[in-house]
């Protein structure tokens, strides 16, 4: 149940580079937990902004979280930057799971690997609606 | 790899009480889904430093995260206070496994839930060592608390 542990880059076919700062870095000299949660919203926001080109304004429906799990297998430090990265997984009617890892500068092995799940929900009645069709041709592009 | 299920207060033996802040709200009016863990590994340090008598600048075992989740039921929003309940759902000889509920306000079900695992290290090694005996000591008291 470690499969994860041999993720590499290549998996994943969207990746997004993300620099840390000064003050990800907390009292024990390496990322904060937190960050690293951050890290994985980050990969997602950017894939649903860039390959899915979800308009918040726009658009009649949106996304919202509803379960997000980090596993933490290396230390990250400010100041290097990290590259986070994306496939989609299993979708249901109206969810997708997004499997994240997240990668030091200097290392084929994920320092941190993780999912996202995101539920489409009716902007109007704020109630779950399935995954429109132009949303979900993107993510079957990139399940893996 | 099953989640807590969105529980009700008297699960959780130890409660602290944060008040939300201003920037915690998202463009969706609400907390956003990272900051539940900033509660999380608040009220995790706030229980080891006032119950387990840790100190985080000094202490030669620090405990290092490794695994951490939430499911999120229902927003949680700034001004509100957040109530965190702390359980105890598994205890290894050098690991322990929490489980977080998040309450909004005097409400009894929890908006949110989820766990945080800490393997406890030496500060200079980074090896596992078992947990010290004090908090260990924390531990069983709520755990405990939870079972009366």
């Amino acid at each position: 149940m470690t499969e994860y542990l041999d993720w590499r880059k290549e998996d994943f076919p969207f990746h997004t580079r993300v620099e840390t700062r000064w003050g990800d870095n907390d009292m024990l000299g390496h990322l904060n937990n937190v960050v690293y949660n951050r890290l994985i919203e980050t990969v997602v926001v950017r894939f649903t902004m860039g390959p899915l080109d979800i308009d918040w304004q726009r658009d009649p429906c949106y996304p919202i979280v509803i379960e997000s799990l980090c596993r933490f297998h290396q230390q990250l430090s400010f100041p290097e930057t990290v590259t986070a990265c994306l496939r989609a997984g299993r979708t249901g009617g109206s969810s997708v799971t997004y499997e994240i890892a997240i990668f030091g500068e200097d290392n084929e092995r994920p320092a941190s690997t993780g999912h996202f799940v995101h539920v489409f929900v009716n902007k109007e009645t704020q109630s779950s609606m399935p995954i429109p069709e132009a949303y979900r041709k993107v993510i079957e592009a990139y399940q893996r | 790899m099953s989640a807590p299920k969105a529980e009700e207060r008297p699960a959780y033996g130890y409660f602290l009480e944060l008040q939300s802040r201003w920037m915690d709200n998202d463009l969706y009016g609400h907390v956003n889904n990272v900051t539940y863990y900033s509660y999380f590994d608040t009220v995790v340090n706030y229980f080891l430093i006032e119950k387990g008598g840790l100190d985080i600048h000094n202490a030669p075992v620090i405990g290092v995260v490794v695994e951490s989740q939430c499911n999120y039921s229902q927003p949680v929003a700034y001004p509100d206070m957040i109530h965190c309940g702390l359980r105890i759902g598994k205890l290894g000889n050098s690991s322990v496994r929490y489980e977080v509920g998040i309450f909004r306000n005097d409400e009894q079900k929890a908006s949110a839930a989820g766990h945080f695992v800490h393997v406890f290290v030496d500060r200079e090694t980074n090896k596992p060592v078992p947990i010290p005996d004090q908090i260990k000591d924390a531990f069983l008291s709520i755990m405990k608390a939870d079972a009366a």
